[in-house]
């Protein structure tokens, strides 16, 4: 679901736009048939019905897309954190955005609550935010809790 | 949200009072540094010093984090120009412009994501002839605002006595008229909200805001006071922008009177309008206006961008026999000294034109927004995704929902489809009972007797992590 290239580390974001924006580049990176102004725009559209921010600094920006036939995932580490109009208020510093297919399986919801779940290790978090290098993230992110 | 405002004129400073607050971020450009300086006083945000339509201005501004770009300079073509750039090189993902010329609206196709990409369009002095318009039509009500591209109304008016309801408890009006469904939103007595229950009885003097189906608005008055006589003429103080667009809208149904100070517009006025009757003249001239016949008007209204000038003429007006006065009053603290005491109705016409905007900025899926007793309530609708896992809402009957004291759900409007020029509107409006059931897509009309409710019911509406 998601590879090294679609991690960015350290990022220097300055608003919940900007940060979409990036997510949206990463996402499409991969995948030529994706343009980024339609991806960045269905997240902005999602976020506008309701954050997609869950709390301790955590977002996890998400959309369906037509044109998939699997999920793509993609992750970006800030290096301030920014408003994002979060659950419990706080701004956000760890961004995992993921892409589904438009079809009826269920599978992008169990993903969803995957990642909220992984995310809701404070442990894990705390690594999240202290680790530089992509591959250890890109581990971090993948393996399924507990670590 | 972080916000771009361009032009610091008077829809443009009132939109960045409203707006300001800790959950947004406010940038207001103009070339006029003194307008600027004079909002920086007052408000807390930046300025920024330039022209609005170009990129250097822009960036300057923030356009790169910016969530929302609202034009509202004078100039029709600054607007638009901005809003092109702010898509092209900013990304900006929603783009407001203030258009005065309907040329432009008449060709929607100049405004798409190819061309202008105007995602929204506004017209201040279009949306308070409206409003004024409502009054005219409806003598006995306060405010008539239209929610679910009309379907529904909201209306308020002063309980007077000899109406059905006054001296009853509220739910007398099912046994009065069985098959009329309305919903009391909310009585006002002084400035104490009520959220009435069955058993609250209306009295003579109170305000009373309620909500029907559009086309039920008038039996339901009925309820509340005698029947006016319908207005038939009119007296207009002021030419200007509001006026002449009032009187073009007004002369075919009512007659109409103008009075206008300067001689030139009045002469230019009376040249262009149709039956109308244009007055060269002072409307704050209290001989002018009894040569006028202002006892005998149904409806005088002060629309010249003087406040002071309006206040006096309406309470003139009033005074010289004039059934109902109306004066339109850009400062909030003129407007809420003066309604109910000698001028019938005073409104900022900000106000009146500022729920457009505010509809954008809210979180969640918001269509209209309303400020109601100028300013301190509210009235929202709101259009309810997902289902029943991903929404709070969807499901559940309205007695179910967990909402904050002071706020209700009036009305739903179900498989709304709006106007398109070859299909009329259509939809279901329902008159929330204890057990109606939400679904999803339903648009929610909510009165909120606090607008500092507003972002807890936002929250409520929205839906959850889970919603793709």
């Amino acid at each position: 679901m998601i590879t090294a290239q679609r991690i960015r580390v350290a990022a220097a974001i300055t608003s919940k736009k900007r940060l979409l924006e990036v997510l949206a580049e990463l996402l499409t990176s991969a995948h030529p048939q994706l343009c980024d102004a339609g991806i960045f725009e269905r997240l902005i559209e999602r976020e506008r019905l309701g954050s997609t921010g869950i709390g301790h600094g955590v977002a996890l920006p998400h959309a369906r897309v037509a044109e998939l036939t699997h999920e793509i995932g993609a992750f970006v580490q800030l290096r301030e954190p920014i408003p994002f109009n979060a659950i419990d208020g706080q701004p956000v510093d760890l961004a995992f955005a993921l892409l589904a297919p438009d079809d009826d399986s269920d599978q992008h919801v169990r993903q969803l609550a995957g990642l909220a779940m992984l995310f809701s290790d404070a442990e894990r978090r705390t690594l999240l935010r202290r680790t530089t290098n992509p591959d250890t993230l890109l581990t971090l992110l993948t393996c399924e809790p507990p670590l | 949200m972080k916000i771009i405002i361009l032009g610091a004129g008077q829809v443009g400073s009132s939109v960045a009072e409203s707006l300001v607050s800790e959950a947004n971020e406010i940038t207001v450009v103009d070339t006029d540094t003194r307008r600027l300086r004079h909002l920086q006083d007052h408000l807390d945000l930046r300025t920024v010093v330039g022209n609005a339509a170009l990129p250097s201005t822009l960036q300057q501004a923030g356009a790169e984090d910016a969530d929302l770009l609202i034009a509202v300079t004078q100039s029709d073509q600054t607007n638009l120009c901005a809003c092109r750039t702010a898509a092209t090189l900013f990304k900006i993902p929603t783009k407001i412009a203030r258009l005065r010329s309907a040329d432009y609206r008449d060709h929607p196709e100049l405004l798409d994501q190819k061309n202008f990409a105007v995602d929204f369009n506004i017209c201040p002095e279009q949306i308070v002839t409206d409003y004024l318009l409502k009054l005219i039509e409806f003598p006995e009500a306060l405010q008539v605002l239209e929610f679910a591209g009309g379907l529904v109304s909201l209306v308020a008016a002063r309980a007077v006595e000899g109406g059905l309801l006054v001296g009853h408890p509220v739910s007398d009006l099912r046994q009065h008229s069985p098959d009329l469904d309305a919903r009391i939103a909310a009585i006002y007595r002084g400035n104490q909200a009520i959220i009435p229950k069955g058993d609250t009885r209306i009295q003579a003097g109170n305000e009373v805001f309620y909500l029907a189906a559009t086309h039920d608005i008038r039996q339901v008055m009925s309820e509340l006071r005698q029947r006016d006589r319908p207005t038939r003429r009119l007296m207009i103080a002021g030419g200007g922008n509001i006026g002449s667009r009032l009187t073009m809208a007004a002369e075919a149904r009512y007659q109409v009177k103008v009075i206008e100070i300067n001689e030139e517009r009045a002469r230019e006025l009376g040249a262009t309008l149709g039956s109308a009757l244009v007055l060269h003249g002072d409307a704050t001239d209290e001989t002018l206006l009894a040569a006028e016949n202002i006892d005998d008007m149904d409806f005088f209204l002060a629309l010249t961008d003087d406040d002071e000038n309006n206040i006096m003429a309406a309470l003139l007006a009033k005074n010289l026999g004039a059934r109902r006065v109306l004066a339109l009053i850009n400062r909030h603290a003129y407007a809420d000294l003066l309604q109910a005491d000698r001028i019938d109705i005073a409104i900022s016409p900000a106000q009146i034109s500022i729920g457009s905007l505010l509809a954008h900025v809210r979180q969640g899926d918001v269509a209209a927004v309303h400020s109601l007793r100028r300013g301190a309530a509210e009235a929202l609708e709101i259009i309810v995704h997902g289902d029943a896992a991903t929404s709070r809402v969807i499901g559940r009957r309205i007695d179910e929902l967990e909402l904050p004291a002071g706020a209700s759900v009036g009305a739903i409007v179900r498989g709304l489809q709006y106007a398109t020029p070859e299909t009329p509107r259509s939809g279901q409006v329902i008159i929330v009972h204890r057990d109606t059931v939400i679904e999803p897509e339903d648009h929610i009309i909510l009165f909120l007797s606090n607008k500092s409710l507003v972002n807890s019911i936002e929250r409520y509406f929205q839906v959850g992590l889970a919603f793709f």
